[in-house]
């Protein structure tokens, strides 16, 4: 095997890495802030994807109809990540993690159900724009010009929370609240808001991902149930609520895929679980994870 | 005794219910039963020992696929084969818990998973052996309960004799242990009992009845899939134990005649049967907490009143 390939293979590893962060850094999110697992998190990135299609097949005459489909299906999830959390998340703060998880494994259920209702059984498929059409060649293989726009939002992604987290006023305040709720709440400042908006953006970024997917390949009904189990995957390894260890965690996870692809394909999906039972083993807390939340 | 009274006559129903009933809802019935103690078996885990599986389709489909294998490729009797699923769930629990045991909470729930994911995908993989994603057709049970009444019957009493065991288990000192660790497990551990010890011998009894349930599927569908493994046939049991109620011990089967009725029932007229049972979890879990039969405990203080109520807080 030589080098170009080598770098060929970890290229297409990294792009589905990033959009695994993508999916799981909202994930993570929700989590680290609210302490809700929410397993409906894969079924809002496909909604995300079957949004995306809509706004395109609107605006399909015009070369730039990817480019506003995208962010828009990403603003309609994040309006509906914001009533769900209104409507029903918020009535099982205060209970136990076993009907939490229930909750929104029956988002799962009654979500994936509307999203037949909607768009119908018929995979969706989405034809790109002149400027993703064709591959790129880099080392003389050919790559997928597409995968280098999944990597670059990835890294927006990335450094945007990051930036949003550490350096703004609400990043702080987000932060405080996962520290003491009491605390954050006694100066002030709106818990419940608070959640909301951090669901929601949860939400936002869920739908970003599955805007970002939906131009990937076609787009099928009961996608999210394979990929909500990698997403806790990789929450899981990088550790639960942060989110260098999830982009860390999704790139790792990316790679092993991409490489266990191309020596034992029979294996590439039973090595993620191995990974994530590994982890749990050894450091129930992850790989960046503190020991306290274990 | 008014209660052993209600199940004397509950078991009396069950037994002339093939009678009265279409051969449709006797296909019906059998499968409350199988899922029944699927659902069970998932409580102890869940309801006894305070720790929420989310791997527990792992041992169900291993007891299925034990029993289907040894039924299409052997001619070993079928009692022996459900036995064998027994024997091949509990190992797998037993390799499966010893891990498990360790983690509490979510990631007890996300550990449990990770494991039943891995079986699902090597099941799914291994098409030399276990047939892959087409899984495995021909099942036929023997001769002698080929007719779904009898077949019925055979579960029928299968599954009372496991639900028995599972009863005296859990009121056993054994299982009064289990409600120690589940409501406190560093003040059971201060008493000098060693907790990983017994929530795995816990762990493994469930995993156990959870193979035998798998065992009795696949005779009685014909045929078994991968998907048995897969994590959303795990939530089945949960879903169950929720809407039955986790604090009593038949709670689970309720939930499975509620639950596999209700299946029945819906899927007669729409395919919309996730949305259908989506609804009803919503609302169980937003304004019924404790389940059917936490319900008509706090309506009905007289049936099973002994039984403490006090772990919902």
């Amino acid at each position: 095997m030589d080098a170009s390939l080598i770098f060929a293979q970890s290229l297409s590893g990294l792009s589905r890495g990033m959009m695994l962060f993508l999916i799981a850094s909202g994930l993570s999110l929700i989590f680290g802030v609210m302490n809700i697992l929410n397993f409906a998190h894969a079924t809002f990135w496909l909604i995300g994807a079957y949004c995306c299609y809509t706004f395109w097949f609107l605006m399909q005459d015009y070369n730039f109809a990817l480019w506003i489909s995208i962010p828009l299906a990403a603003l309609t999830l994040a309006a509906l990540g914001w009533v769900i959390e209104v409507v029903l998340i918020r009535r099982v703060y205060n209970r136990d993690l076993p009907e939490q998880l229930l909750l929104t494994y029956a988002m799962v259920l009654v979500l994936g159900d509307l999203i037949k209702i909607v768009w119908g059984v018929d995979d969706k498929l989405i034809a790109r724009p002149p400027l993703v059409a064709d591959p790129v060649f880099i080392f003389g293989m050919p790559f997928d010009s597409y995968f280098l726009f999944v990597i670059s939002v990835g890294l927006a992604v990335a450094i945007g929370l990051w930036w949003f987290l550490k350096k703004t006023r609400y990043g702080h305040i987000i932060r405080a609240a996962v520290f003491s709720r009491e605390m954050v709440s006694a100066l002030g400042i709106p818990i419940p808001r608070i959640y909301t908006g951090v669901f929601a953006l949860g939400i936002f970024i869920a739908g970003l991902a599955g805007a970002v997917q939906a131009p990937v390949g076609s787009i099928t009904l009961g996608m999210d149930m394979a990929v909500v189990i990698q997403a806790f995957c990789v929450v899981v390894i990088g550790g639960f609520g942060s989110l260098l260890g999830t982009f860390v965690a999704a790139i790792i996870v990316g790679e092993v895929y991409a490489f266990s692809i191309l020596f034992w394909p029979q294996g590439a999906l039973v090595l993620i679980f191995v990974v994530t039972a590994f982890i749990l083993i050894i450091r129930p807390w992850g790989l960046f994870g503190t020991p306290t939340r274990a | 005794m008014i209660r052993y009274g209600w199940l004397g006559l509950i078991f009396i129903a069950t037994l002339i219910l093939p009678l009265v009933i279409g051969e449709y809802w006797i296909h019906v019935a059998v499968e409350i039963l199988i899922m029944g103690l699927f659902a069970v078996s998932f409580n102890m885990i869940f309801g006894y020992m305070g720790q929420l599986s989310f791997g527990h389709a792992a041992y169900f489909g291993a007891g299925a696929y034990a029993t289907g294998l040894l039924m299409v490729k052997t001619s070993v009797p079928l009692p022996i084969c459900l036995a064998i699923s027994m024997i091949t769930a509990g190992v797998l629990a037993l390799v499966i818990g010893y891990f498990c045991v360790r983690l509490t909470g979510i990631y007890f729930a996300i550990l449990t998973m990770a494991f039943g994911q891995m079986l699902y995908y090597i099941i799914f993989q291994w098409y030399s052996f276990t047939g892959g994603d087409d899984g495995l057709q021909g099942i036929v049970p023997p001769d002698w309960i080929i007719q779904v009444t009898a077949y019925y019957y055979f579960t029928l009493f299968i599954v009372t004799g496991a639900l028995i065991v599972m009863w005296v288990i859990s009121e056993s000192p054994f299982g009064y242990t289990m409600r120690a660790i589940r409501d406190n497990a560093d003040r059971t551990r201060f008493i000098g009992i060693n907790v990983r010890k017994y929530m795995l011998i816990n762990f493994v009894v469930a995993g156990m009845f959870a193979g035998l349930a798998g065992g009795l599927l696949g005779p009685f569908n014909r045929s078994i899939a991968p998907d048995l493994c897969n994590w959303h046939q795990s939530g089945v049991p949960v879903f169950m134990t929720v809407i039955g109620g986790p604090l009593g011990f038949l709670g689970p089967v309720i939930g499975s005649v509620i639950y596999t009725f209700l299946f029945a029932f819906v899927t007669g007229f729409t395919e919309y049967w996730p949305l259908t049972i989506g609804l009803v979890i919503i609302f169980v879990v937003l304004y019924m907490p404790g389940g059917v039969l936490g319900l008509v405990k706090t309506k009905f203080k007289t049936i099973g009143a002994e039984e403490s109520m006090d772990a919902e807080a």
